[in-house]
């Protein structure tokens, strides 16, 4: 609420140089207009929301997954060993997270700009725009990232924002990335995704700084988490989550088989950039998850991504069987949510008294960790549904 | 030589006379934007029947429907009746000021007063509501236009193009700076979008109650202010020699336009159009007597501000347009008919 950006300051500072040598010249009429640097907005909307619960440990076919996600996002490089390439990064890892040098060699992952040749076992990793979070949460660690939007950010576990925090600020985004800061850190590899266009802007710098896989907006999650995976070296911590997660799908399916067929869901949110008296009715972000993997019947997309809806329109939520709002990891609505929660209407509304809406932590939908913690909330959320 | 007999026969269709031409129009004015409030009520995005919204208002229950009408609908209502009014009024004061017909409250910085203190708040402080927003864009908008006030006077007094000059100034650096401090965080600032837009949505009534009374203080300032500009209009030569004083009157006149559209802006975010339009065709119908222009800004203010929020409630339902953005589109064909006719933008 009250914390200062330190880009913030920067912009101050600057303008209030120029409003100084405006008043200065203010005799002359000379106005000084303060320089804008070009940034763009990138923002994946996402569903979020509460009761955070462990996941399931599942770690049986760790080791198969492994290689199946080796298999899928890691090339043999020319200049790696070519029988070792496929188990090469579980074991340059295991050394990583000892702390030992860098391993030499390279070896090849597939991302959105081509095949790129990547160390075997990267130490000096930036991970800009989208690929922040979903790295750190393979429990890698960047040496430098660029800012994520405070209400994605309110919803990662503390652990993981503590990394976050530890790691240089590079950036307002990733298509605004500081070029001399990223290269002063000395990176030995780039992780991105950001809107092409941006990318497009610098990739030929980001590559004469470091290897820099990047990865679109438009890629799919998981293939997101398996090159990440691959080009950090995380690829064992990935095979677990993979695992976890396989699990964790085919215990909630078979548990609450019945509710899932029996009940219509829909899914709300509301953003930092939504106008006030507004909410909308989500299709992306965790309720995919929960639309695709576990089967809820959720409403068809037949617009857009999200649907605006007026609060004087809460009162039509009560055809759902249930409503999912987001939360945060306390259980308390997510900061934007909050003004639908206080609302007359919401309090009065029979899903709500009646126990049916029904708050989900989502504290990300780009990564396995992330899902598994959704999954473990919803989850919650599905057994504290009334009956019929 | 026409017989009498010929011109009772003429007079009979004008025999309305123009101050009684002008009050039947003002009754007129009056009745529409009553229309409009009732309109306001029960139109929206969902559908309640005119016996909820009556019960809403005189016989109160915790029902849902009831609620989206006195939570949601009324409060918008009154909150279009007041920064309508505060924007047609101001645009009035500004056009009679500045003797220019195309000024508006922006001419003197305010919307970039306003959005500059609000992404400061934002920005630096970390502000995240609507209701924090309103506080900073209110002093934003009379901070900056005191500064206008200052640059726009010599030692010979206050010259109206010095003031529009300086006002076009600040606002231009000040764009600039509010431009610099929201790139530096697009996300943190994510938020100021809405509030950018222009909305009377989601204001509860607690929310503008202090902003009230200062807008009332304005009101009566720029009635005060009305026969001097009169004699303004006139320029200011002519002006002295009736006795007016010019800054006594100048500086009225900038506090009820500070006042008014500050709050305005405050309440809403930056809503264009209103001001430059409603005080066009107010002329369009009375004439020159800027008290006449006044009264009837009042009224056609809100009217134009509430027949545009509800064209936003309806034109794309179940998603609402904000009305700052309707606004553009109503008024700026309606704006281009009316300049076209020569009586409606004479000073």
């Amino acid at each position: 609420m009250t914390k200062t950006n330190p880009n913030s300051k920067r912009a101050l500072t600057a303008m209030f140089l120029s409003v100084a040598i405006f008043l200065s010249a203010c005799g002359g009429g000379a106005a000084t207009s303060t320089p804008a640097p070009s940034a763009t907005a990138t923002r994946a909307p996402q569903a979020s929301s509460a009761a955070p619960s462990a996941a399931a440990a599942s770690s049986a076919a760790a080791s198969a997954v492994a290689r199946a996600a080796a298999a899928s996002s890691v090339a043999p490089s020319a200049a790696a060993a070519s029988s070792a390439a496929a188990s090469a990064p579980a074991a340059a890892s295991a050394s990583a997270a000892g702390g030992t040098p860098a391993a030499s060699g390279t070896r090849q992952v597939k991302a959105d700009n081509g095949m790129i040749t990547v160390p075997a076992n990267p130490q000096r990793i930036a991970a800009i725009g989208n690929a922040s979070l979903p790295f750190i949460d393979l429990g890698g660690k960047p040496l430098g990232v660029t800012t994520i939007q405070p209400s994605l950010l309110e919803l990662v576990p503390k652990e993981q924002k503590a990394i976050y925090d530890a790691a240089t600020n590079l950036g307002p985004s990733g298509g605004a990335v500081d070029l001399e800061k990223l290269a002063s850190l000395k990176p030995d590899l780039i992780m991105a995704q950001m809107p092409t266009a941006d990318f497009d802007k610098i990739k030929d710098k980001l590559q004469s700084i470091a290897p820099t896989v990047y990865y679109g907006l438009g890629t799919e999650w998981k293939a997101f988490a398996d090159g990440l995976a691959a080009a950090g070296n995380r690829t064992e911590a990935l095979a677990k989550q993979k695992a976890d997660f396989e699990a964790r799908i085919k215990s909630i399916k078979e548990t609450y088989r019945e509710t899932i067929a029996n009940t219509t869901f829909v899914a709300l949110d509301r953003y930092d950039s939504s106008a006030a008296g507004v909410f909308v009715v989500t299709h992306i972000g965790c309720v995919e998850i929960a639309k695709d993997e576990i089967g809820l019947n959720l409403p068809a997309r037949t617009a857009g991504a999200t649907e605006e809806r007026s609060f004087e329109q809460i009162g039509d939520l009560d055809k759902y069987g249930a409503i999912l709002y987001p939360v945060d990891a306390a259980g308390q609505p997510k900061t934007a949510f909050a003004p639908v929660v206080g609302s007359n209407s919401w309090k009065a509304l029979p899903a709500v008294t009646s126990g049916r809406a029904l708050g989900i932590y989502c504290p990300g939908n780009n990564s396995y960790g992330a899902v598994l913690t959704y999954l473990g909330s919803l989850e919650n959320a599905l057994k504290a549904l009334p009956k019929k | 030589m026409t017989t009498p007999a010929t011109n009772i026969a003429v007079r009979t269709p004008r025999a309305v006379s123009a101050p009684q031409r002008r009050l039947l129009g003002l009754i007129a004015a009056l009745l529409l934007l009553l229309a409009l409030l009732v309109l306001s009520l029960l139109v929206g995005a969902t559908r309640i029947p005119p016996a909820v919204v009556w019960d809403a208002l005189f016989n109160p229950s915790a029902n849902i429907d009831q609620f989206a009408v006195r939570d949601y609908r009324l409060p918008r209502t009154m909150v279009g009746l007041a920064v309508g009014m505060a924007l047609g009024l101001s645009g009035a004061l500004i056009q009679a000021l500045t003797r220019n017909p195309l000024a508006e409250s922006g001419i003197l910085g305010v919307n970039a007063g306003s959005s500059f203190a609000v992404a400061l708040a934002v920005g630096v402080l970390g502000v995240r509501d609507i209701a924090g927003y309103m506080w900073f864009a209110f002093v934003g908008a009379l901070a900056v236009t005191i500064m206008v006030m200052l640059l726009g006077s010599t030692r010979r007094g206050q010259s109206s193009v010095l003031m529009v000059l300086a006002g076009v100034s600040v606002g231009a650096v000040l764009t600039g700076a509010t431009t610099a401090l929201t790139l530096s965080d697009p996300y943190a600032f994510d938020q100021m979008r809405g509030w950018r837009a222009g909305s009377i949505v989601g204001r509860p009534l607690a929310m503008i109650w202090p902003l009230l009374p200062p807008m009332a203080l304005g009101l009566v300032l720029a009635f005060a202010a009305a026969g001097a500009l009169n004699a303004m209009a006139l320029g200011d030569d002519l002006a002295m020699a009736q006795g007016v004083r010019l800054v006594r009157t100048r500086v009225l006149a900038v506090a009820a336009i500070t006042i008014l559209a500050g709050g305005a802006t405050a309440v809403a975010g930056p809503i264009g159009f209103v001001g430059l339009m409603v005080p066009h065709v107010a002329r369009w119908i009375v004439g020159p007597d800027q008290r006449w222009i006044f009264a009837y800004s009042v009224l056609l203010g809100p009217s134009l501000l509430l027949v545009s929020d509800i064209l936003g409630r309806i034109a794309m339902a179940p998603n609402e347009i904000p009305v700052g953005i309707v606004t553009a589109f109503v008024g700026a064909p309606v704006l281009i008919a009316l300049v076209r006719r020569r009586k409606a933008s004479t000073l």
